[in-house]
């Protein structure tokens, strides 16, 4: 049996479980490729223009896996423990899939509500029909769901943004990669909240607490612990992107309290890399003149 | 106190009379105007939703009345609507005017009952139980008003027009129940008729908010009305009340049948609006679907794509209607127009096949 997962939206966290975990029950997984303007153009045909970036991406692999796979493995992400939620559109565009994909190709879609691993155990038995295959298949992969340790170093004297966006967006090559290396060129280090620890994404101090959404938290959480220690924010938001948008108000207020330099990019098909990259100098050059200035004074 | 709180359509008049009931003095602003909308757009993020800066607008206006107190509902869960409150508090801050804004959890109705509406009003839960089966009850009659209008609205648009000041000045004076039900009497008196019914009639789903507020949704009952098709409608503050307290039967019917789409609830309201949509079609029989919600609302845009397969399961159109700041009446009208002569070719056709 070849079993698709499209690389786009939780891949980009759990994707290497997923296809040892697969591979490990015996089917073959089918990953699509890395996003490029093709499959986004599939995406727009198949979801409505205002939803965000993301999930017109990931529409578009799911269209690219129909009629190529017999089965396409999409789980569904609900809630997590201390109940937070994901977002609306995390939850619906699995449902949405099914409709797209039709009766030709099946969905596996295990729904994670608090529990993680029990609803793939269930998936596994589904697709390979052994539960003691699944268990082993499991028990093999879980190592992948850690990830490598990580250790936020700051070199002195280097120059600093923190990058805040969600992970689907800033590993997506349509999306992310752009950015990222029009900060690079100009020889800034970007801070992503991948280098922090979990106990500081999952803190529930102040604000924090209030956010109910799981990867929102997270992001505001970086955002605390970056914003004293970089020469600039720079937030990833997606048009269309419901908690981006409140909780990136948050965090303007919060720099603009705070004096660093903010900046805020809405992506959407639309939007031209040239233009992009033409914002992000201006800013750099804003935070530099006004680093110019703290230290003379 | 002078108490306000965002403006919900007919349904404000259930709102008033449960602060008014609880001795409270409401402060209403005006209806919701361009001007309103200019207000809050110019206070709030530029990327959120709608009912967002439609009700900031409101507050803005209430403040400049002299209003002290804002009611706010909350409580975060998937959606934007729960995180509403802390920005608008801070967006109200900056308008200089002092005021008090007391977010109202919608999923404890226990602490709404003993604690909040108690110490805030200095009354008795008891007293605040009381208070709450008016608010039911007049939202019923605001049900009933709008369901009576819409009918009589398609029948006879001009003649009902006339009769409708008359009708909500009935339903603003109602306040306790025994005057509730004989204003209930009057009305139905007053819009009732006897049993016609227009020849097209559609089904009106989607985000609450929009449905029940007729500025936001440029009055769109009224729109159609004067196309001579009827709305029928089953969310309202009625519904949604009763929904908090988990007495809704209609909404776990509506589980149940969008369940045909939507296997998980990706928040708001997009369960209930697709298992409507499916009601009104199969039960009702309704000509067609139409669907309003705010420009990027979360769980409606899901809805959507549920909706679009309903239509291609069963033929009926649906037409998916987003509003932002830049919605023109006109546009919309003609829209509508387009729409309704649709569907007045399909039902003349098939009414022909028929024969
Ligand atoms: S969190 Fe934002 S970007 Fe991510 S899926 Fe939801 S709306 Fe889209
Ligand atoms: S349901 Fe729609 S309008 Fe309401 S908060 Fe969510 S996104 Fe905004």
């Amino acid at each position: 049996m070849r079993v698709g997962i499209p690389r786009a939206l939780l891949y980009y966290r759990y994707g290497p479980f997923w296809e040892r975990f697969l591979a490990g029950l015996g089917v073959e997984p089918v990953v699509t490729r890395r996003t490029d303007k093709e499959l986004l153009q599939l995406g727009l045909q198949h979801v409505s223009s205002e939803v965000c970036l993301p999930i017109k991406i990931i529409a578009g692999h799911i269209a690219d896996l129909k009629g190529r796979v017999d089965a396409v493995f999409l789980p569904r992400m609900v809630w997590l423990e201390d109940e937070l939620y994901a977002c609306p559109k995390m939850i619906g565009i699995v449902d949405i899939a099914r409709m797209m994909l039709g009766d030709g190709t099946r969905l596996i879609a295990p729904s994670i509500k608090r529990n993680f691993l029990w609803p793939h155990f269930r998936a596994g038995v589904e697709m390979c029909g052994s539960p003691l295959r699944a268990a082993r298949s499991l028990a093999r992969a879980r190592s992948l769901l850690a990830g490598p340790p990580v250790a936020l170093r700051l070199e002195p004297g280097e120059k600093r943004i923190a990058l805040i966006g969600h992970f689907y967006n800033i590993e997506d090559d349509y999306i992310g990669q752009p950015i990222i290396s029009a900060f690079r060129k100009q020889g800034y280090r970007l801070v992503t909240k991948d280098e922090l620890p979990e106990s500081v994404l999952r803190g529930r101090q102040g604000f924090a607490k209030s956010i109910r959404w799981v990867f929102e938290r997270e992001l505001y959480n970086a955002f605390r612990f970056l914003v004293g220690s970089v020469d600039g924010v720079c937030v990833l938001v997606s048009m269309g992107c419901g908690p981006d948008s409140l909780i990136a108000e948050f965090m303007k207020e919060e720099a603009g309290r705070r004096g660093v330099p903010f900046l805020q990019l809405v992506l959407d098909e639309h939007t031209g890399t040239a233009g992009l990259v033409t914002r992000i100098e201006a800013f750099l050059e804003l935070s530099q003149r006004r680093q110019q200035l703290t230290r003379a004074a | 106190m002078k108490a306000t709180f965002p403006l919900l359509g007919y349904d404000t008049y259930a709102l008033k009379t449960f602060v008014e009931d609880l001795g409270g003095e409401v402060v209403l602003p005006p209806a919701t105007s361009k001007k309103t909308l200019e207000a809050g757009v110019e206070a709030s993020p530029e990327l959120i939703c709608m009912p967002f800066k439609i009700t900031l607008g409101n507050f803005l206006e209430a403040l400049d009345m002299g209003a002290d107190t804002v009611f706010m509902a909350a409580g975060a869960r998937k959606c934007r609507f729960g995180y509403y409150h802390y920005l608008q508090e801070r967006a109200l801050a900056r308008s200089g005017r002092p005021f008090r804004l007391i977010p109202v959890s919608q999923y404890s109705p226990y602490a709404f009952l003993f604690r909040l509406m108690p110490v805030t009003f200095g009354v008795s839960p008891t007293r605040v139980i009381r208070s709450v089966a008016v608010m039911f009850y007049k939202a019923g009659l605001t049900h009933e008003f709008r369901a009576l209008l819409n009918r009589r609205r398609a029948l006879d648009f001009a003649g009902t027009e006339r009769l409708k000041p008359r009708a909500l000045e009935l339903l603003e004076a109602a306040r306790s129940t025994s005057e509730i039900r004989a204003a209930r009497r009057s009305l139905r008196r007053l819009l009732g008729c006897n049993g016609s019914r227009p020849v097209l009639r559609v089904g009106l789903v989607g985000e609450i908010f929009f449905m029940i507020e007729q500025f936001a949704n440029g009055d769109i009952e009224k729109e159609l009305a004067r196309l001579g098709v009827e709305v029928v409608f089953e969310r309202s503050l009625l519904h949604h009340l009763r929904h908090l307290l988990h007495l809704d039967w209609s909404f776990y019917r509506s589980r149940r049948l969008a369940r045909r789409y939507l296997r998980e609830c990706p928040g708001g309201e997009a369960l209930r609006t697709v298992g409507e949509a499916i009601h009104f079609v199969e039960h009702d029989r309704v000509d067609g679907i139409v669907h309003v919600y705010p420009f990027t609302c979360m769980p409606e845009n899901i809805a959507l794509e549920a909706l679009q397969q309903l239509t291609e399961d069963t033929g009926v159109p649906v037409l998916s209607l987003s509003f932002d700041e830049h919605t023109s009446r006109t546009g919309l009208q003609t829209r509508l127009e387009a729409y309704v002569d649709m569907l007045r070719r399909r039902s003349r056709e098939r009414s022909i096949s028929r024969d």
